[in-house]
């Protein structure tokens, strides 16, 4: 993995740190920078010849007819082409995330009765999962289905379909009630949803419940784990390029009913310890009249997949245990894959974001180290220059932790992503929507403010958007951060005694 | 807790029963926690238990997320009773608020109503309570099972079982008619008591030793009240016109004791069978009169008194005895001490240490109305008694009725139901 800082350590000193700001400055205007000393000379020269010279140099340009419509079709042409083959901006309108009610609500104590109750001939596994907890960096208020609630807990089919309802269905309707959308009117809609596929599928059952058009374009995404939210992004982004004047909803959940192990394999009790109900609602556009409602726009979208990598692969699987019992079995090297995918990540999404400047620092350390062979220590570029707010997903503490060191981000880069591991757990394809969520809430979204979401699924995949705020946002309301935003960022100890 | 709690399992004419958990809405703060006072302790091995029955007219359309969403916002402001027992290093039990919740349990009947209320020994009703004791961990046993009975008709039941420490019978019918608000969308509100306004509230305490508290052998976590004897339930309904007043000469007084006696009675009735040792000592557990404000918290103010005659019982005149009863000494300062200086290592009963009678009179136990109607049925008792026997006198769904639930040792049941029968109180 990516190491510290190659620079020789006074580093802390004032005189190096001006020297870098004006290097910086220097290399990132220096296009404009040289624009100055031409446009000087440029000026200078005319001054010298004199008004009347520059008069006879004009009229004695013959313009022919010819030559004058030829040009002008010329130019008119050429912008033609540009401005037709330009990508189609797609803005984020607004979004919705699901606040689960309070009668869902699980905490410790509660899961770990439950839990001595459930596994009661394993008090082995019982402990596992109680280190887990006190180390997992939730919170005592993130929420389980009703279904998980019972003793033993009761996964059928119709308490999934019911929990996909409820989260689904109010999720778009707060996104309906936001944005004054009317169902009729959406073109094309995206569902994604990792580990609960029924037939009819949720996008079927969404356009069954508001009654939307026959002709809509209606996609659903399975199976592609927690940066699915990502992926749906890009395919309505890709949609949005073919189909003019459209609109497109994605709904990111992940439903936890039918996926609770019921078995006592340590390795494959940790997603009970850590997944948690929730769902978000997006709104996208690529229409001109949204553009000046839209919160965001979408500037990059990157995706890494490393299935290749046989490792990779069966890092995070789906199996049977040895009681028959179907789980996913977390393999023990996750953060060490999770680095390899940010590296192949950060190397194609680096040079689109960075400033001039930093990406001149990684070409110089790279020439020195491939090509001149020296001892120097790969060159992390400084990702907070490109960015203002980051959304990594709340997969667990350790992710966070891991990407914190290797992006070299301070405590409140990341604050937003611990305190939506605390408030709501691990929510899977949505968890980047609640942290976006939580930083407007906090009114630190300006206008021009550029905003990173990382995720990271099984396969192994590490998806990266970002966004560029597009009007400066006021405080939500009604959001899921709203009733308890005063009461973070919290203090998350190391270990939570229960 | 070692017991199985396999889906579908059933008690009696109980069926498909499902445990979850309700909790507070609102997460309590991390390290609060509530200290029981010494009389809490003395009676930590009773439980007191209740069942409310309602028709199908209103309940049918009750559902299980109606019932629980109104149990959390009942706990929201008992949340403390939610929490779990954990000793301290000295081994004095106290009350960690962790939010770990009460149980809920659904069952199903296959009877109606109807069927069901039409046994005349209403403590068929035990089943309607699901209840589980304290321990053997004291940190993973719930202090509050709530079950939800669906009867065939579309009637519902519910029964509440609380572990005494957290208050006594006046804050549980309390805490469920709060429930019942709550399910109507109403605010409510219940503050809570520190310690010290806990504690006895008796201005003139007796310093003598207690004769309703009994040590017994002691139980370590497991909180079941160790009985000599096999007991068995009674319950039956009595007009007062008809057979309370005729035993009591009119004085010229308005309002005839009905509790004093009924309890005078049934005491002389048990006297006659039990006669080795006869029962001269009896213990009286009622509303505290001196606490005039309407109950508004969870506590155990009830007021523990104790009568003594020197006269034989068996012999004795009902008014004597009434008398004997109005003139009963309040010993809870008594027993608080006694639980305090123990503090929890030793394990006693007063509910059953001597012959009990409990006086729920004064409780308006069919204000709980859910939907708009009032329970067709409630039913009360205590789990855990000692030897001697317990009798609760309660208010009936008609006001010139009363109930009284009793809890004798097997082998004296038919007896008292024989003099029972001779003094008139039940049919033959």
């Amino acid at each position: 993995m990516c190491q510290a800082v190659p620079m020789p350590d006074f580093s802390s000193s004032v005189k190096l740190k001006y020297v870098k700001l004006g290097y910086q400055y220097l290399v990132n205007n220096f296009l404009s920078l040289l624009l100055i000393p031409i446009m000087a000379i440029i000026v200078v020269e005319l001054l010298r010849i004199g008004p009347e010279e520059i008069l006879n140099v004009w009229n004695s340009l013959h313009f022919d007819l010819i030559q004058v419509l030829c040009s002008s079709f010329f130019v008119i042409f050429i912008s033609t082409v540009y401005f037709m083959s330009k990508p189609r901006t797609v803005y984020l309108v607004d979004y919705s995330c699901y606040k689960p009610p309070v009668t869902c609500r699980v905490p410790f104590a509660t899961f770990m009765e439950h839990s001595r109750l459930i596994l009661k001939d394993s008090p082995k596994s019982v402990e596992f999962q109680m280190r887990i907890l006190e180390r997992s960096g939730l919170g005592e208020e993130t929420c389980l289905p009703p279904a998980i609630h019972y003793i033993p807990p009761t996964p059928t089919m119709e308490e999934a379909r019911s929990e996909a309802q409820m989260v689904i269905f109010t999720a778009l309707d707060d996104l309906f009630k936001k944005t004054g959308l009317l169902p009729k009117d959406i073109d094309i809609l995206i569902v994604n949803c990792s580990l609960f596929s029924p037939t009819p599928s949720l996008s079927a059952m969404v356009i069954n419940k508001y009654k939307l058009r026959s002709n809509i374009k209606s996609f659903n995404l399975s199976g592609m784990g927690c940066s699915a939210g990502l992926i749906s992004v890009d395919l309505a982004r890709d949609l949005l390029q073919v189909h003019p004047n459209s609109n497109a909803v994605i709904v990111s959940t992940e439903i936890i009913t039918p996926n609770y192990y019921k078995g006592n394999e340590r390795a494959m009790l940790l997603p009970n310890c850590l997944f948690r109900m929730g769902s978000a609602a997006i709104l996208m556009s690529n229409r001109r009249s949204d553009r000046w409602r839209a919160k965001y726009k979408l500037c990059h979208l990157v995706r890494t997949h490393r299935g290749a990598d046989d490792k990779s692969y069966y890092c995070v699987y789906e199996q049977e245990d040895k009681e028959g019992k179907i789980g996913i079995n977390l393999c023990k090297d996750l953060m060490a894959i999770a680095g390899e995918a940010l590296k192949a990540n950060i190397t194609t999404i680096g040079p689109l974001v960075l400033p001039a400047s930093e990406q001149l620092l990684f070409l110089l350390s790279l020439i020195g180290r491939k090509i001149f062979n020296l001892k120097w220590k790969p060159y992390i570029p400084d990702f907070k220059l490109a960015f203002e707010h980051f959304c990594i997903h709340a997969g667990g503490r350790a992710v966070i932790d891991e990407l914190q060191k290797n992006l070299q981000l301070s405590g409140e880069h990341v604050e937003a992503s611990r305190m939506t591991l605390h408030r709501f757990g691990n929510t899977s394809s949505s968890s980047l929507w609640y942290e976006l969520c939580y930083i407007e809430t906090k009114g630190r979204m300006r206008r021009g403010d550029r905003v990173w979401q990382i995720a990271f699924g099984s396969g192994f995949k590490c998806n990266s958007a970002v966004w560029k705020c597009n009007r400066t946002i006021k405080t939500p309301k009604d959001g899921p951060w709203s009733d308890c935003i005063d009461r973070y960022p919290v203090f998350i100890p190391e270990v939570v005694k229960l | 807790m070692g017991r199985s709690q396999e889906r579908g399992q059933g008690q009696g004419p109980i069926y498909n029963m499902r445990l979850s958990t309700v909790g507070a809405a609102r997460p309590t703060e991390t390290g609060a926690t509530h200290e029981p006072t010494g009389l809490d302790l003395a009676i930590k091995l009773h439980y007191l238990k209740a069942a409310y029955i309602y028709m199908p007219e209103m309940a049918r359309d009750l559902t299980v997320k109606h019932v629980k969403d109104a149990m959390f916002t009942l706990f929201d402001h008992i949340a403390w009773t939610t929490g779990r027992l954990w000793r301290r290093d000295s081994g004095r039990p106290y009350i960690k608020c962790n939010d770990c919740g009460a149980r809920f349990v659904e069952g199903e009947c296959n009877f109606t109503v109807e069927e069901w209320l039409s046994k005349p020994d209403r403590s068929a009703d035990e089943f309607l309570v699901y209840h589980r004791p304290v321990g053997p961990e004291l940190p993973f046993s719930p202090l509050i099972y709530v079950q939800m009975t669906r009867f065939k008709c579309g009637g519902l039941a519910f029964g509440l079982s609380w572990a005494n420490i957290m208050g006594d019978s006046f804050s549980l019918h309390y805490a469920y008619s709060l429930w019942a608000k709550a399910l109507l969308g109403e605010k409510i509100f219940a503050p809570e008591t520190s310690t010290i306004e806990r504690k006895n509230l008796n201005p003139n305490p007796t310093f003598k030793d207690p004769e309703s508290i009994k040590r017994v052998d002691p139980v370590g976590d497991l909180w079941i009240t160790p009985n000599n004897k096999k007991m068995s339930n009674y319950c039956f309904n009595l007009a007062i016109a008809d057979k309370i007043s005729p035993h009591f000469p009119a004085n010229g007084d308005d309002q005839i004791p009905v509790f004093e006696i009924l309890a005078g009675i049934i005491w002389k009735c048990i006297a006659r069978v039990r006669e080795e040792p006869e029962p001269v000592t009896v213990t009286i557990i009622r509303k505290d009169p001196n606490d005039q404000k309407p109950i508004r918290s969870i506590r155990n103010g009830q007021m523990i008194s104790s009568v003594h005659v020197d006269f034989p019982v068996a012999e004795a005149s009902v008014d004597e005895l009434v008398r004997s009863i109005e003139k009963a000494t309040d010993e809870r300062s008594g027993i608080d001490e006694i639980g305090e200086s123990c503090g929890g290592s030793l394990d006693f009963v007063v509910y059953g240490a001597k012959l009990t009678f409990v006086d729920l009179c004064e409780v308006d136990l069919y204000e709980a109305k859910v939907m708009g109607k009032s329970p067709e049925s409630v039913y009360c008792n205590v789990e855990g008694i000692g030897d001697e026997g317990l009798v609760v006198v309660y208010a009936a769904a008609k006001s010139e009725e009363r109930v009284v639930m009793m809890t004798l040792p097997e082998e004296e049941m038919e007896r008292v139901k024989s003099e029972f029968k001779k003094f008139g109180l039940i049919a033959s």
